[in-house]
């Protein structure tokens, strides 16, 4: 088990931070806490994908950025 | 019945009285005979057979029964090696539904001349004898012996239909083929899964991966280390160079790629000016690569000042160390001559803009090693005794700057080149060895010291450092631009540099230490914290991104993770500003996130959002999302 607790006041705070007029309700940041996870864990599954396909052990920087690329378009709402 | 035996006699490689028995009118009776031995005598007789370890065809048809008794891996797996179409799991699906006795009665009344038909129900009756079976464990001992006998009848009788049961063999396995693949598969399911080879290949990979992780994270260490430490001019070439050698603990990656732009150009023109004072002073040239290695420090500093934004501490310092900064500079220049020159230029490069951020520079390159802790303060009273605000980047180019200038005026007084060139190497050797910050905060607290009693010390030392270094009145003016930190630096490790002054190097450590540091941490830490924005903490997006990605990943690539969760919460926060909105809403709720979610496709008809809430999310927050019916007709959390 990695790092159990959620960052939540963080969360409302970078949310604040981009839409300050915007309000969240309760459990809210926990919904988008597990977005955020997801978000990263197909980031990760795509970044693998990219430095296995170049037959790299290890992820590189720029298997990172054509992840990113592709997994921000898909995560837009 | 008949379809069981059949059944039975078709697995069975050799043909079996079973088998002849079906194709014959005999069958019937035969089957009838066999049912209730059967039953027993497949469990029995497969577990005799299997415990013989024979791969007999009787075997076969017991492969449900023998399942059920001897349900070991072993074997299974020797059953499933052996039998490759696997009636049993079908047909017990089969026997489970209906009941056993039933099922035993059906196939001899269902028996029917045709051999498919047969082949059905045996899957039925097979179903039955494997409930019945399993249901009197005990009769598999007991009618072994009927079992056998059975079999012996049914040898001489069979074998004469042999060829005719294989073809009806044949032509069962052909019918129930679907049904076998199924079971087939499910077989193989429970004992294990058709190799997947890519999944091995990646787990080798992966294997191979880890072990190698500690030897590229040594190696990466090592390229760090490397990196730093070496001929500076190359190694802040990248963002993550300049990330990676902050040692700061909030380093902005956007300022880090400011950093990196400023760095390079002030690299380049540090190169040059490196150049050009080598040519002047050809004796310098070690001092020269010293200060361009002290210059990439203070490069890495300065990314990690930029990263700061203590424009507040900056006005505190500011004040305290104008006295210091005329001083200061000329100590520096002198210090530094060498040293600066790559400095100096590099600075230049750097403060293209901000003239009258030369002296605030001059003033900041002393403060901001102090402050590497405190992140830009020195820049900001750089900036501040120039009258100009300073801007994060521009400030450091314009510390070169501004010590250029400052040395122009100086150059007179030049400093002690030698001593200087002395420090600045050793500093440097030192710089390079160290951890930037650390030596930042040595520098600063010499700077800090020399700020406050230095003034005079750095006054007495240009006087004794201007005589050596008059001749490095050139290459000075342009190392006058290097920070001050490496001034600060060079004579704290060379109290010879002020014999007149040894206590400076002891005493004024203490005093002015308490001095400075008081105003110093206060604005700092208030003025961090105010200025600083909010993010996720990087080292839970390390955690959860290496966790997810099971394999070793650059740092660089953490920071590019970094900036991507920064985007995501952006565009996520836009979504759901104009999804609240479209509801009428000025509040996220609940409903908006999971359409949020259900948009981005991780939540879909098939993947309900409870199900993503109970992988990803730790057990506490679980409850507070998924009701939870509990008695008393009440439902947790509350609705």
């Amino acid at each position: 088990g990695y790092r159990r607790t959620v960052p939540r006041g963080t969360l409302r705070k970078i949310i604040k931070k981009h839409k300050p007029h915007l309000r969240l309700a309760a459990n809210t940041d926990l919904l988008v806490h597990l977005s955020f996870l997801l978000f990263l864990h197909r980031l990760a599954e795509e970044a693998r994908t990219n430095a296995f396909e170049n037959k790299s052990k290890i992820i590189k920087p720029e298997h990172t950025i054509a992840a990113a690329k592709v997994i921000l378009k898909k995560s837009r709402g | 019945m008949d379809g069981r035996v059949g059944l039975r006699a078709s697995r069975r490689a050799a043909p079996t009285p079973r088998v002849a028995v079906r194709s014959s009118p005999r069958q019937r009776a035969r089957v009838r005979e066999q049912e209730p031995v059967v039953s027993a005598m497949s469990g029995s007789g497969l577990g005799k057979e299997n415990k013989a370890g024979s791969s007999t065809p009787l075997r076969h048809r017991p492969n449900a029964f023998s399942e059920l008794d001897n349900a070991t891996p072993r074997v299974m797996l020797r059953k499933i090696i052996q039998n490759q179409p696997q009636v049993s799991p079908l047909a017990l699906q089969t026997v489970q539904l209906e009941e056993t006795e039933d099922a035993r009665p059906e196939p001899p009344s269902q028996r029917t001349s045709s051999t498919v038909e047969l082949q059905l129900p045996d899957l039925v009756p097979e179903d039955a004898s494997v409930t019945t079976f399993r249901m009197t464990r005990k009769r598999k001992k007991l009618s072994i012996s009927e079992f056998e006998r059975a079999a012996d009848k049914r040898l001489p009788q069979n074998q004469a239909h042999s060829t005719l049961d294989s073809t009806l063999v044949r032509s069962l396995r052909m019918s129930v083929g679907s049904v076998m693949a199924p079971d087939t598969v499910e077989k193989r399911g429970l004992l294990r899964r058709p190799q997947n080879h890519k999944a091995i290949d990646i787990a080798a990979f992966e294997g191979g991966v880890e072990q190698n992780m500690l030897q590229i994270k040594a190696q990466d260490y090592l390229v760090d280390l490397q990196t730093s430490s070496m001929t500076g001019t190359t190694t802040i070439r990248t963002d993550a160079e300049v990330v990676l050698n902050n040692t700061e603990l909030f380093v902005e990656p956007q300022l880090g790629e400011q950093n990196l732009l400023a760095v390079e150009p002030q690299l380049s023109d540090s190169k040059t000016s490196a150049q050009r004072s080598n040519t002047s002073y050809p004796a310098h040239e070690k001092a020269r690569l010293e200060g361009l290695v002290s210059r990439v420090s203070t490069d890495e500093r300065r990314t990690l000042r930029f990263s700061e934004k203590d424009l507040i501490t900056d006005h505190e310092h500011v004040d305290g160390i104008t006295q210091k900064t005329p001083a200061k500079e000329g100590e520096d220049e002198q210090d530094h001559s060498q040293q600066n020159d790559p400095m100096e230029q590099f600075s230049e490069s750097e403060e293209m803009a901000g003239t009258t951020e030369h002296h605030a520079d001059a003033e900041y390159s002393e403060h901001s090693e102090k402050k590497l802790s405190r992140k830009a303060v020195s820049q900001l009273t750089a900036a501040q005794d120039a009258g100009v605000e300073m801007e994060m980047t521009p400030s450091e180019g314009g510390v070169a700057e501004g010590t250029e200038h400052q040395d122009s005026p100086k150059a007179e007084l030049q400093m002690a080149g030698s001593p200087g060139g002395h420090s600045p190497a050793s500093y440097s050797l030192k710089k390079s060895g160290a951890k930037p910050l650390k030596e930042a905060v040595e520098q600063t607290g010499e700077i800090e010291r020399g700020t406050i009693t230095g003034v005079l010390d750095a006054a007495e030392e240009e006087a004794t450092d201007d005589e050596s270094d008059i001749e490095d009145h050139e290459s000075e003016e342009i190392s006058m631009k290097t920070p001050m930190f490496v001034h600060a630096a060079a004579y704290r490790p060379h109290p010879v540099l002020s014999p007149p002054h040894p206590v400076k190097s002891a005493s004024p450590e203490l005093p002015p230490q308490p001095v400075r540091a008081k105003p110093v941490p206060k604005s700092s830490g208030a003025a961090q914290r105010k200025t600083r924005e909010p993010e996720i903490a990087s080292s839970l997006i390390k955690q959860i991104f290496s966790h997810y990605v099971k394999t070793p990943v650059t740092r660089d690539a953490y920071k590019i993770v970094e900036k991507c969760s920064e985007r995501y919460f952006k565009q996520i926060s836009s979504d759901l500003e104009a999804y609240s909105q479209h509801a009428g809403r000025k509040t996220v709720e609940m409903a908006d996130v999971e359409l949020l979610m259900r948009r981005q496709g991780l939540v879909t008809d098939k993947m309900p959002l409870h199900v993503l809430v109970e992988r990803h999310l730790p057990l506490e927050y679980r409850k507070l999302l998924i009701p939870i019916a509990v008695s008393g007709n009440k439902v947790i959390p509350c609705k």
